[in-house]
């Protein structure tokens, strides 16, 4: 489904993301390890067209995606969330939800102010499906509230449920589990299984190992803005070159 | 009773021609953050705009408005993609492009003196009635009409803002430039459309204003900045306090002329700023954006 070949950028000297490639399959979660600084989050600003590459291609689905801006690239079917909780705090949940939709939705200006029959059913439905996309992530009760009002790993799950209401082929998660207590990671751990379900790809960087191991089928390790290696999580457990990385980093 | 009731109507005129001006500063803020000083002038192009359309080609009224609506937006739209987004993108201080909106505003008030003249010119009436009775008070219709065409396009607005995908859109981006472009938001457009709606309303405040006040090149400057007090007075940034700040201090304005004297309506315009500013800066509606 998403195929990255190559990408390579740098920010004047510094080379951010050095040759990388990487597939990720509809269906399975690809982790991305590394340490600070090596380059993770670098990386999914290119997918998700924060960045361009200087070199290199990302093929989504088919089509040639790098350098495309993104809200086009959220358009063909990539929604992300961010290490930073990046929520619409003065709206309600379910408003945080809707605007996710916003690629979906088809009512023009005119249509839209003027409340025609079918913006009206339009808007509607999209209610409807952010109350069930709520239901699904278990945030139906706080549906009013304001996303302000909820706690750290609520708002987390709401970045993820914003992101899943654009109805994406691929999510990409940004450190999902950071500031989490334990059984908040359980339950995020079972909503990504559950959106696997929908057949969506998920790629996930995450500094929680355990949940790591647990939840990844495949991994690729960065280091230096360099691919040090990837392989099913068993493999990258056991190789030397990665143990290094992690106990002579900042880890 | 007759005396405070025409001080009154005419406090509201003025008062929703400021809250027009100053839903535009809040739109703006909210939208990129940044303080812009064209508002008033954007009133007196609308307002010469309406007078050419209406008063020299007698194209008729409601098909005037649409047309100056239409060409502000563009203008507004113009003038965010073209000056302001072009000076974020090369990363300039903010204080810079605070001073650009300056330069655009003289621009623009002496551009329309090149195209206009320096005189000032009569918004001919719009309607034939010269004055319609309230509570047994005589009032100018085109008075009437300003409030109501004023009160009509706020709510219009807030239903846009916040009940419509593109409201919500444009809010959206906001808040969170970055999270709304994963949202598939084109902030840029939505952005620039901001400015557009603003420029939009100041226009159609100069088109209101025109019939009551004539129309010259000036005209803007001196409601653009008493509009500024108003929206610090409702709460910078804040749509509701804009408008609520604009009729409050439109209403103390008329009512320090009518009852104490005309000269000093200005001193406690500004007076009460600054006492906003002091004592609460976020204004009637708490409005935090400018503590931020």
């Amino acid at each position: 489904m998403l195929k990255v070949n190559n990408v390579t950028l740098s920010f004047g000297g510094l080379v951010a993301n050095n040759d990388i490639s990487m597939e990720v399959p509809a269906g399975k979660i690809i982790g991305l390890i590394g340490p600070n600084g090596a380059g993770k989050t670098t990386f999914f600003n290119i997918v998700s067209g924060v960045y361009k590459p200087d070199k290199g291609t990302i093929v989504f689905n088919g089509t040639e995606i790098q350098g495309k801006r993104p809200y086009q690239i959220n358009k063909l079917g990539i929604a992300r969330t961010y290490q930073v909780i990046n929520l619409f705090k003065k709206m309600t949940v379910i408003d945080n939800v809707v605007v996710g939709m916003h690629s979906r939705l088809n009512q023009g200006y005119f249509s839209a102010l003027f409340k025609t029959k079918k913006a009206r059913e339009e808007e509607k439905m999209a209610y409807e499906k952010a109350l069930e996309l709520l239901d699904f992530v278990g945030l139906k009760n706080r549906a009013y509230q304001l996303a302000d009002s909820l706690s750290y790993g609520e708002q987390r799950i709401l970045e993820i449920c914003r992101g899943l209401a654009s109805n994406p082929q691929l999510l990409l998660l940004d450190e999902p589990a950071a500031g989490m207590n334990a059984t908040e990671k359980v339950e995020l751990d079972q909503l990504m299984q559950k959106i696997l379900k929908k057949d969506i790809g998920i790629l996930i960087i995450e500094h929680d190992m355990k949940l790591m191991m647990g939840v990844a089928d495949y991994l690729y390790v960065l280091n230096y803005g360099k691919l040090l290696a990837h392989g099913v999580t068993a493999d990258i457990q056991a190789n030397p070159e990665v143990i290094a990385a992690y106990l002579g980093g900042d880890e | 009773m007759t005396m405070f009731m025409q001080v009154f109507v005419s406090g509201l005129v003025i008062g929703c021609v400021y809250g027009l001006i100053a839903l535009g500063y809040s739109l703006i803020y909210k939208a990129s953050g940044m303080m812009s000083f064209v508002q008033g002038d954007l009133l007196t192009v609308g307002a010469f705009l309406g007078y050419t359309f209406y008063g020299l080609w007698k194209i008729p009224v409601a098909i005037s408005f649409v047309m100056v609506f239409i060409l502000m937006v563009l203008l507004g739209f113009g003038i965010e993609r073209g000056i302001i987004n072009r000076l974020v993108k090369k990363k300039t201080l903010p204080i810079y492009i605070v001073l650009a909106t300056i330069a655009v505003s003289y621009i623009l008030q002496n551009g329309a003196m090149y195209i206009w003249g320096s005189n000032m010119l009569t918004f001919p009436r719009l309607f034939s009635a010269n004055s319609i009775k309230i509570f047994g008070v005589g009032v100018q219709p085109e008075a009437l009409f300003c409030i109501v065409v004023s009160l009509i396009a706020m709510v219009i607005l807030h239903i846009f803002m916040k009940y419509t995908k593109y409201g919500t859109a444009m809010r959206a981006a906001s808040m969170d430039p970055m999270a709304a472009r994963s949202c598939g938001i084109n902030v840029s457009v939505s952005t620039g459309l901001t400015w557009g709606i603003a420029a939009a309303m100041a226009s159609l405040a100069g088109m209101l204003i025109g019939p009551v006040y004539g129309v010259f090149t000036t005209l803007g400057a001196t409601i653009g900045r008493k509009g500024f007090s108003s929206a610090v007075m409702g709460g910078y940034g804040n749509m509701y306090g804009a408008i609520v700040g604009g009729i409050i201090l439109g209403l103390m304005e008329t009512f320090t002329s009518g009852y104490i004297s005309s000269a000093y309506k200005d001193l406690f315009a500004y007076i009460i700023l600054l006492l906003f500013l002091f004592v609460k800066p976020t204004g009637i509606f708490n409005e935090r954006a400018i503590m931020e």
